[in-house]
Order: C-alpha cells, then sequence, then structure tokens
C-alpha cells in the first residue's frame, strides 16, 4: 500500500535518489556503506563541486544514487548550495547524468547535532519531493544519552524517519526499504530563515531530548586548545606533516620503482617483439614512457590522499588549518591552502588536487597559482647536479643551498599570492568559520574509496592528455630520422701496410704503395657511405634548440643547454637525462661517470658549459621554472580553464627568467 | 507621560547588554543576538548554528576563537571563528 502512496512520477524500475546533509554528518560514510565501491566521483559541470555517484540494484529496482556536497543550507549564496539546489531542482546533474528531479530525497541527519541539522529538513520539505530522513550517527547520540522520538519526528515531519548508524550498520535495512516508500511530506515548514529556526527549535524539543545539554567534554577542550596553541599547535602541526610526508616519501618509494621496472620491462619486452621502426619508437619511446611517466605519480597521490583523508576523519584538520591560517593570511591564503602547498613539495599534481578541499574560488585559485613553486621531488636531481657543480665537496655547503632552494621557491610563491591577491585575484582571504568536528577514529573504508577515487579521476583527466603530449614531445626529439637503408653495419677501417722488410727492393716498394693508394681511395668511399647510412640528423627539438637559443643567451645557455631546457617543459626531471644523451651519448645518469662528464662538458670554444655564472643562473630557473607538463594540465583543469595554467606557465617563466638573468649577471660580474 | 516615562526606563534596565564575542571568558556561557557581518556571512554562520538566540558556551579565546554550541544544535558542535569574525558577533552574557 505504502508504495501507491508514492509520487505518481516515480518510475518504479529506475529512481534516481540524492543524499542530502550538513558537512560531518557521515552522509558519505552511509552513501559508501550503501554503495560500495561501485561509486565513482563526478564533477557538476562548469564547477569544481562533485558528487559521489553510484548506479545499484535492489529487489529488481535500479537506482542511481547521487551524494551531494555537505551543505549548511540550501539557500547560501555559496557554489555547494547553488549546486546542491540546481540538482534539487533538476536543472543540474554530475557529469554523465541525466538532469532531472530525483525521485527521492535522503536527508541525512547528525543525531547528537539534530537541533541544527534540522534546518535543511525543513528546506527540503519545501521542495515538495518524496523524502526520508534518516538520523545517523544514533549510536554517538546513545553513549551521550541523548534520547530521539523517531516516531514523533516522523510525525512532526510528515514523512519517515530511519534511526541508523552507518559506521555499524545498524538501521541500513530499514532505511532502503523506506526509500522505496518515499513519499512527499504531507506537513509544511516556514521558509523565512527565523521561521526556520523556531520550527527546528519547536521539532528538536518535542522529539528530542531538553534543549540544554551541557558540553562538558574536557577531553575535547584540551585537544583542541593545544592543536590550536600558536606554539604547542604549530609543533604539533609540524610534527604530524613531518609524518605524513615522510610515511609518503618512504612508502611511495617502493611501488614507484616497481612501476619504473614495471613499465621498463615491458618497454624492453615490446621493443625485442617488434620489428625495428617508426612503430616501435612510437610505442616504446612515446607510448610506453609517457604512460610509465604518468602512472608513476600515482603512488605519492593515492597515499597522499588515504593519509589525508584518515587524518581528516579524525578531526584534527579542522583544527590545524586555524593553525596555520595565521601564517598564511597575510599572504593572502587561507589556513586551508597549507596542506596543499605542503603536498605540493612532494608533487605539485596531488598538491593542485588537494585545493579541492579550499572552500572560497578565490583562495583556492591563489593556491593552485603557486602549487608549483614548491620545489617538487621531479627537481631533486636538477638541485643535485648544480648544487655539485657549484660546491664541489662541501656537504655542508650543499645542505644549505639545498634547503635555500626550497626557500627560494617557498618564497616565490607566497609574494605571487600578494601579488595576485592585489592585482587578478582581488580581494583579502576569506576569515575562517568552520565546524570543528568531534575527534573520531577514522574510517578506513571511507578513505580507501576516496583514494580509488583521487586515483581514478587522475588517471583518467591527467594520463590521456599527458600521454598525448608526452607522444609529441618524443616524436620532436625522435624525427627526423635517417631513412637511409644500412648496408654497411660496422665502421670501415683502413688497412694499410705501412712498414717494409728491410732491403725490400724498389718494385716491391711501388706495388705497396699502389695498393695503400688504393685501401685508401676504398676507405674513403666505405666511410663517406657509412657517414651517410649512419648520420642522424638534427632532432626538431635540437632545431627548435638552435632557433631558441638566443632567447637564452642572456642567461649564459648554448645550444645544449637550451636543448636540456626546452625538453624538460615535458618534465623537469628530463633536463639530466636529455644533457646526458647530449654530451656523453648515455641517459644512464645513475652512471656516476656520465654525471661526471655532463660536469666536465666544455662548449664549442673549450670553455666549460657549466661555469659558475651558469649553473647559478640553472639552478633558480628551475627553482621557478614551470616546467612540467602535467602539472599544466592539471592546473586547467582544476582551475576550470586554460586561462589560469596559461597565467601560470607565463608568471613562472618570467620570474624563472629574471631570476636566472639576476643571477648570472651577479655572478658573472662578482667572478669576472 | 510619567507612565511612558516609567516604560522606556523599565525598558531600559531590561535591554540586554551586548558585547563582542571575543570579549566573553573563558568557559562564560552566552546568548547570541546579532552580527555585525555582511549579509551573506551572517547567513552562513546562522546555517551553521550560530543564530539569535542560540546558547553558547566560550571553550577558547583569541585566534581561533572556539565556541561550543552546546543547546543551540542539540548536542556538542563546536565552531572555529577566526577572531576577525568573532569580534563582529554579538552576546548577550549569561550573569
Amino acid at each position: 500500500m505504502s508504495v501507491m502512496d508514492a509520487s505518481p512520477s516515480i518510475d518504479r524500475r529506475h529512481r534516481t535518489i540524492a543524499f542530502l546533509g550538513n558537512p560531518n554528518v557521515g552522509k558519505t560514510t552511509l552513501f559508501n556503506r550503501i554503495a560500495g565501491i561501485r561509486a565513482h566521483t563526478a564533477n557538476f559541470p562548469g564547477t569544481t563541486q562533485e558528487a559521489r555517484v553510484a548506479h545499484i540494484v535492489r529487489d529488481d529496482i535500479e537506482s542511481t544514487l547521487i551524494d551531494l556536497p555537505g551543505i549548511y543550507s540550501l539557500n547560501l549564496d555559496l557554489s555547494e548550495s547553488q549546486v546542491c539546489a540546481a540538482c534539487l531542482d533538476g536543472t543540474a546533474a554530475p557529469k554523465g547524468e541525466e538532469a532531472h528531479t530525483p525521485d527521492a530525497l535522503l536527508v541525512v541527519l547528525d543525531a547528537t547535532n539534530l537541533m541544527r541539522n534540522l534546518t535543511i529538513v525543513a528546506e527540503s520539505i519545501d521542495r515538495r519531493l518524496p523524502t526520508v530522513v534518516a538520523v545517523n550517527m544514533i549510536d554517538a547520540a546513545r553513549r551521550r544519552g541523548i534520547g530521539i522520538d523517531a516516531a514523533r519526528l516522523s510525525e512532526m515531519l510528515g514523512c519517515e524517519v530511519v534511526v541508523c548508524s552507518a559506521r555499524t550498520g545498524e538501521g541500513i535495512d530499514q532505511l532502503m526499504g523506506a526509500l522505496q516508500r518515499a513519499r512527499v511530506s504531507d506537513r509544511t515548514a516556514p521558509t523565512d530563515q527565523s521561521g526556520i529556526e523556531r520550527w527546528s527549535q519547536d521539532v528538536y524539543l518535542n522529539a528530542c531530548a531538553p534543549l540544554e545539554t551541557l558540553d562538558d567534554n574536557h577531553v575535547t577542550d584540551r585537544l583542541d586548545r593545544a592543536f590550536t596553541h600558536p606554539i604547542l599547535g604549530v609543533c604539533s602541526f609540524a610534527l604530524v606533516m613531518t609524518g605524513l610526508f615522510y610515511v609518503i616519501f618512504k612508502l611511495a618509494a617502493i611501488p614507484m620503482d616497481l612501476i619504473d621496472v614495471w613499465f621498463g620491462a615491458l618497454g624492453d619486452g615490446a621493443g625485442s617483439l617488434l620489428p625495428d621502426g617508426a612503430i616501435k619508437d612510437l610505442l616504446v619511446d612515446g607510448v610506453i614512457a609517457g604512460v610509465g611517466g604518468t602512472v608513476i605519480f600515482l603512488p605519492q597521490i593515492c597515499l597522499l590522499f588515504f593519509l589525508l583523508a584518515l587524518l581528516e576523519g579524525t578531526g584534527y584538520l579542522a583544527r590545524a588549518a586555524f593553525v596555520i591560517d595565521r601564517l598564511l593570511r597575510p599572504f593572502g591564503l587561507s589556513g586551508h591552502a597549507f596542506v596543499p602547498l605542503l603536498s605540493a613539495h612532494a608533487c605539485a599534481i596531488p598538491g593542485i588536487m588537494a585545493t579541492r578541499a579550499i572552500p572560497d574560488r578565490r583562495d583556492r585559485l591563489a593556491a593552485i597559482l603557486i602549487a608549483p613553486f614548491m620545489s617538487c621531488t621531479a627537481r631533486i636531481p636538477v638541485y643535485v647536479l648544480l648544487i655539485g657543480i657549484l660546491f664541489p665537496d662541501q656537504p655542508g655547503t650543499q645542505a644549505i643551498a639545498f634547503t635555500g632552494c626550497y626557500v627560494l621557491g617557498a618564497s616565490g610563491g607566497l609574494v605571487t599570492s600578494l601579488i595576485a591577491r592585489r592585482t587578478i585575484l582581488k580581494g583579502k582571504s576569506r576569515p575562517m568559520a568552520l565546524e570543528l568536528p568531534s575527534y573520531r577514529i577514522p574510517d578506513l573504508k571511507s578513505a580507501l574509496l576516496l583514494t580509488l577515487d583521487r586515483g581514478t579521476v587522475f588517471l583518467k583527466k591527467a594520463g590521456t592528455l599527458i600521454v598525448a603530449i608526452s607522444i609529441v614531445l618524443w616524436w620532436l626529439d625522435a624525427y627526423p630520422q635517417n631513412t637511409t637503408p644500412i648496408t654497411i653495419q660496422e665502421e670501415p677501417k683502413l688497412e694499410q701496410t705501412l712498414f717494409f722488410p728491410d732491403g725490400a727492393d724498389r718494385e716491391y716498394i711501388e706495388r705497396i704503395q699502389q695498393e695503400n693508394l688504393k685501401a685508401s681511395e676504398q676507405y674513403e668511399k666505405d666511410l663517406a657511405a657509412y657517414e651517410v647510412q649512419h648520420y642522424t640528423p638534427p632532432s626538431y627539438l635540437q632545431r627548435i634548440g638552435s632557433t631558441v637559443q638566443p632567447v637564452f643567451a642572456p642567461i649564459g645557455y648554448n645550444d645544449e643547454l637550451t636543448v636540456g631546457v626546452l625538453a624538460s617543459f615535458a618534465a623537469r626531471e628530463v633536463f639530466v637525462s636529455t644533457m646526458a644523451v647530449q654530451v656523453a651519448g648515455n641517459d644512464d645518469i645513475e652512471d656516476e661517470s656520465v654525471l661526471e662528464m655532463i660536469k666536465l662538458a666544455r662548449r664549442d670554444d673549450g670553455s666549460p658549459i657549466f661555469n659558475a655564472p651558469t649553473a647559478w643562473s640553472l639552478l633558480v630557473f628551475y627553482v621557478f621554472a614551470s616546467l612540467c607538463l602535467p602539472t599544466t594540465v592539471v592546473t586547467a583543469k582544476e582551475s576550470g580553464g586554460w586561462r589560469w595554467a596559461f597565467i601560470q606557465l607565463g608568471w613562472m617563466s618570467f620570474v624563472a627568467y629574471a631570476g636566472a638573468f639576476i643571477a648570472y649577471t651577479i655572478v658573472g660580474s662578482v667572478g669576472g | 507621560m510619567i507612565a511612558t516615562a516609567q516604560q522606556s526606563e523599565s525598558t531600559i534596565e531590561t535591554k540586554p547588554v551586548s558585547i563582542p564575542l571575543t570579549q566573553l571568558t573563558r568557559g562564560q556561557r552566552a546568548t547570541v543576538n546579532t552580527s555585525e557581518l555582511d549579509e551573506q556571512d551572517t547567513k552562513v554562520l546562522r546555517a551553521m548554528g550560530l543564530r539569535p538566540d542560540a546558547s553558547i558556551q566560550m571553550c577558547r579565546l583569541g585566534e581561533p576563537c572556539i565556541v561550543s554550541l552546546a543547546g543551540a544544535c542539540g548536542g556538542g558542535c563546536r565552531i572555529g571563528l577566526a577572531k576577525d569574525i568573532a569580534s563582529r558577533v554579538l552576546v548577550t552574557p549569561h550573569s
């Protein structure tokens, strides 16, 4: 019977159910409990807001579940509130889903904070959608002695109310049943803010515990005071973050090495199976190397998001955000930006992706713009090479120089933010008002699902473009090739008789001289043919290098260095291997003698390539330059357009060039 | 006329004293009155539970200012506010 009570518009065979609720009410945990790993994340087109979407079949009914962003109210002028309101109106839907009014609405409430949560129920009732209310975290409420009369609450709200716990699984079956019977509330709720507030207080008093519950949680109080203390808070934050990144660096190294080895073996395998030619080169050096170069970032990204999700689940991150807010606000950044910026020291890509946690759009864009200024792990090989050249056999000075590079990069980022907040992103960073969720044991399943999601998003979004660009760069570096067929494998040798036996007669000597002349002529012919067959024409990248070199001449770069810099536009760590190929004909950078050869390499005029002014200029250039195509691609994706990616690339290139010029001029004049 | 004067006098006597949230002492309880924030920020705070007549308790002063909305949210939720925001929320301390 109750099925018939439902709205007549509901298609019984396929339904869309939207999950709505405040942040920190366990809505996503509840969603994950129902949907499991079948869910995926999808953006709302044209926004950075995202929802988790799952398609499930239960009792022969196929349902699309949409976990909307957590919001405090549908009527706020915030992106997340607008997206939720549009989704309920049927004017927006996550990417890949058809936009229509949901067939049922599940409003998730936190049983321990029920009165405030009721605001969104009032707004939902006003939407006239078939609604079910889930009072989640009932286990925590019972522990605190909060009693909730579900029947009375259901009567007052005019829709079915199910008490449940996403964590323990209590009430989930009842909830699924209730969703099938969802009906439009037969009650009305006020629509103005004050009316809603009075209404929610009234409902709360009638259906739940008395109004005055004392919050005398001394443990929470003490932890809060410690974690937000000006000194203790900063120290504990430093400790937590050091631990986090130590684990990321330590653990990610293992799968990263495995991926490296695996893709190397895959390349070798494919190389030995395929016949020589363009297709083999494209597959091995373009596709496999490009995919390998992208996938290698995956362990760091997954670990970072997994650990951050766990940390967020404990309730600690909300406190830490305030500690850092104090330090970052003078630079026009909010406290939310710290974790993304710190992550960017491992790799700018997860850092930029982590800016999704920054609620204010301008604060978020400022953080995205400056994230690549943080010295990532890919800069380390270049720093090692250049600092080794500048300060040979001085480990103390080398360590200071290394730290200096990190400080210089971060300072560049902060100054950039300061400038951006006075020009293109005018305005102060928004002062924070954050709910401080209760301290809890984090939900492992939710963290794992989020990690799976972020990893997939990274591979899907960035992977395709990064691979395409890697292939283009490979082609520029590998072509044009010599197409003359090779018939002479070995380089010809000149074989002549240079010594005559004592007492050789004149005729003998003349004959030998004649033979020597013939051998010499033949050798010259063979050598010319060999050189034609084995000639490597300059690649397009090299040609571009010679053409562009005058631009880099004022900062001390010759043709080889220009090619190294250009090649590292794909990824900065490519610089060392490109230099190795050019000066040593070998890209094995593990081989110390190759690194030595790079260090000692000479220009055409015999002077060293890496003289002091050039090495300083390169070091400053690599600290500031945005030499990483994946970063540019991810910036475009995350900022919602190529405009910001180009601004970032242009500005960082300008700062890098100007910085390198200053370094080159100063060191040149001091040294000279 | 006399009656009116008396009435206004009594109004003055019972008018609650409004002070910025940042002037409460630690552990002190108060009732939220109004805020001097812009409309949007006020709406956000109200949606978060910091609504007029909500009973709050000061947990931490300074930057950030942490208040507990024990009664106002029906449980134990806490809100951290940047000093800049907290100083513009007006409350009436409980005696």
